[in-house]
């Protein structure tokens, strides 16, 4: 495994955190709600019971006043009998009912001070009553209000209702005194203590702290081993089988997750599946790859062998100075179709051929390796009409043709001594000739069919003669129909003109011309057919001097 | 390359247009293997055909073989340069050419 593909190791603990606070912090969320709704609820329950209450209280002792004496006992500040009475029975009241105050007085025109007629103090707070005729000026300003409603409308108090302060929570209920006429006369006010509920609330708001953090503990738990199981374990067997596999691309063991119905399943599954699918490719490409260069070494012998095939030696003929030869072959592929040959039938007859197979790569170069022995064979048994050798390898190609290969041929046989000879041209290309001190030009008229097309075909041959300084050139389609990036042909003009750029030169400073012209024109396009070429300058029966 | 054939009973004409290469003859040879049984005469319509390589050659020389048994093949409305390449692969001989 190499540097760049090594999965860094990651902390796999983040996906159980992120789950487990999440759950948490909607727990806590949610209990804190539930407990400041019920914590309100209760409280506003309660407080209005608590009111109710204390104003049950103040109806009460609003029944055991006596209205009509009340200017009389401010002005004379004299305690009667029924006084005394309605004072005790006040105390009592306030005790029985566990109220901290309960009073009655009258209070000024600006709602400032109130001047006391009773005063009933709860025996457990240790306070004094204010005598009667006791005014106080420091009347709270939230009270004016109230006392205001109160003397103009002879109804409750409307607001401050409830305190919280540090004589502990309270709630007071504050009614109006009307004598017999239905006047207002004074006030009536009572102050309950709400030290229950303060003290329910308190264990109110324990209990529901205490229960959601047990709820909060269990539920984390359980969620966690939950999503433990179902999520996260799952999670990282498949995290850590992609990881192992990613590394040493070898089938693990089962995932558990396989079997489960939710995605995880599904991820599982798909891992598995795509883990065996790699496998299966990495096989088969291994398989391939082997198969593939098994042919390549193969090919490589074959091209070898067809090459070898090919005379390849130059000068060819070191002792023969009436004439220079010189040819190439370059496959498109590894192997191809074209050929050319050259031999002597005897020492005055000089056979060149020129073909081509139809089609490419390794049929072609099969039925190539059979055409150009039978050519030869047939050939060098001394048959010098290039027509008769045509007829007879034609029948013999025809023969089990089933792939229907066939091959054009250019098959020259000179009579070293004379310069004259005779040639056959079977569908090959016309080839191309330079009269001593001429120009080069394609030698045209009307060929016979390919070889290895039909049963007896009668070729035609026509007589030739080349004169001392000439050359000839032939070829196979390669060359005219190199292609470049464009599409377009290279075409005979082209060549004609690469022939032509040093006509002087020797047949193999010719080719090689061609093939940089050639090379040149199609640039980067790759080479599509084979490309044979030949090239034979004559001096005459007495030799080049 | 375009394959436009017309049937009419035992008769198929067979319009080939473009190029007919290395790269689309082996298309043509199956599309024209598939077509013609109980055909009696193929014609092959070349008046839109561009440029015929050796591989296309190959093509209509089985094809004629395969006719040769059953009817006949004719090829028509070659142009000029079409002709032309009949002609030095000595084709011209080989095919019933209009």
């Amino acid at each position: 495994m190499s540097n760049e593909g090594h999965v860094k190791k990651v902390s796999k603990r983040g996906l159980s955190v992120i789950l487990i606070a999440g759950m948490a912090a909607v727990v806590i969320i949610l209990s804190t709600m539930t407990a400041y709704i019920g914590f309100a609820e209760f409280t506003a329950v309660l407080e209005q019971q608590y009111n109710d209450s204390a104003y049950e209280v103040a109806e009460t002792a609003k029944t055991y006043l006596n209205p009509e004496k009340f200017s009389q006992y401010l002005d004379t500040l004299e305690k009667d009998e029924e006084f005394e009475l309605i004072q005790q029975r006040l105390d009592d009241l306030t005790n029985a009912t566990d109220c901290n105050f309960i009073y009655v007085g009258v209070v000024d025109s600006n709602y400032t001070s109130t001047t006391y007629i009773y005063d009933s103090v709860n025996s457990s707070l240790g306070f004094d009553r204010y005598p009667l005729g006791y005014t106080s000026k420091d009347v709270d300003p939230n009270y004016a209000e109230d006392l205001k409603h109160i003397v103009e409308t002879g109804g409750r108090a409307e607001k401050y209702l409830y305190s919280y302060g540090e004589s502990g929570a309270h709630t007071s209920a504050g009614l109006a005194v009307k004598n017999a006429e239905g006047k207002v006369v004074g006030i009536i006010g009572v102050e309950k203590t709400m030290r229950v509920l303060e003290n329910a609330r308190a264990k109110y708001v324990n209990h529901v702290v205490t229960i959601a953090a047990i709820i909060l503990v269990i539920a984390v738990v359980l969620y966690s081993l939950y999503l433990h199981r179902t999520v996260i374990s799952p999670i990282k067997d498949i995290t850590n089988e992609a990881e192992r596999f990613a590394e040493d691309h070898q089938t693990g063991s089962e995932l558990k997750a396989v079997s489960s119905k939710f995605e995880i399943g599904v991820l599982a599954r798909s891992v598995k599946k795509m883990e065996s699918d790699i496998m299966q490719y990495i096989d088969n490409i291994t398989k391939i790859t082997a198969e593939k260069e098994r042919i390549s070494a193969e090919l490589n012998v074959a091209t070898q062998i067809q090459a070898d095939m090919l005379p390849s030696i130059f000068p060819a003929f070191p002792d023969r100075n009436e004439f220079d030869i010189y040819a190439t072959m370059n496959p498109a592929k590894e192997v191809g179709g074209d050929f050319y040959d050259f031999f002597l039938i005897d020492d005055d007859h000089l056979a060149m051929v020129m073909a081509d197979v139809s089609g490419k790569g390794v049929p072609a170069a099969l039925f190539m390796v059979i055409a150009k022995t039978i050519i030869k064979n047939h050939a060098q048994l001394g048959e010098l009409s290039p027509a008769k050798v045509l007829m007879q390898a034609n029948e013999q190609l025809c023969e089990g043709n089933e792939a229907e290969l066939f091959v054009t041929v250019w098959l020259g046989i000179l009579e070293i001594s004379t310069g004259k000879g005779k040639a056959a041209n079977a569908g090959h290309e016309h080839p191309a000739l330079r009269r001593k001190d001429g120009k080069f030009e394609l030698i045209q008229y009307r060929h016979s069919p390919a070889v290895a097309t039909m049963d007896g075909i009668r070729f035609k041959e026509h007589d030739f003669e080349l004169y001392p300084g000439d050359t000839l050139f032939v070829y196979t389609d390669g060359v005219a129909e190199a292609t470049d990036a464009h599409n377009e042909l290279y075409g005979g003009d082209r060549m004609i003109d690469a022939l032509n750029k040093d006509p002087n030169a020797s047949p193999k400073e010719l080719l090689a011309t061609v093939k940089k012209s050639v090379d040149e024109f199609v640039g980067e396009a790759p080479q599509f057919d084979d490309i044979t070429m030949l090239g034979l300058k004559y001096f005459g029966a007495e030799g080049n001097k | 390359m375009n394959i436009i054939k017309t049937q009419n009973g035992e008769n198929l004409t067979v319009k080939v247009e473009g190029r007919l290469d290395t790269v689309t003859a082996p298309q043509l040879d199956s599309e024209l293997k598939a077509s013609i049984e109980g055909i009696k005469t193929l014609t092959l319509d070349f008046s839109a055909l561009e440029y015929i390589s050796s591989a296309g050659l190959r093509v209509l020389l089985s094809m004629q073989k395969l006719m040769n048994k059953q009817g006949e093949m004719i090829v028509k409305g070659s142009s000029a340069a079409i002709l032309e390449i009949f002609e030095v692969t000595g084709f011209i001989d080989l095919l019933n050419i209009e």
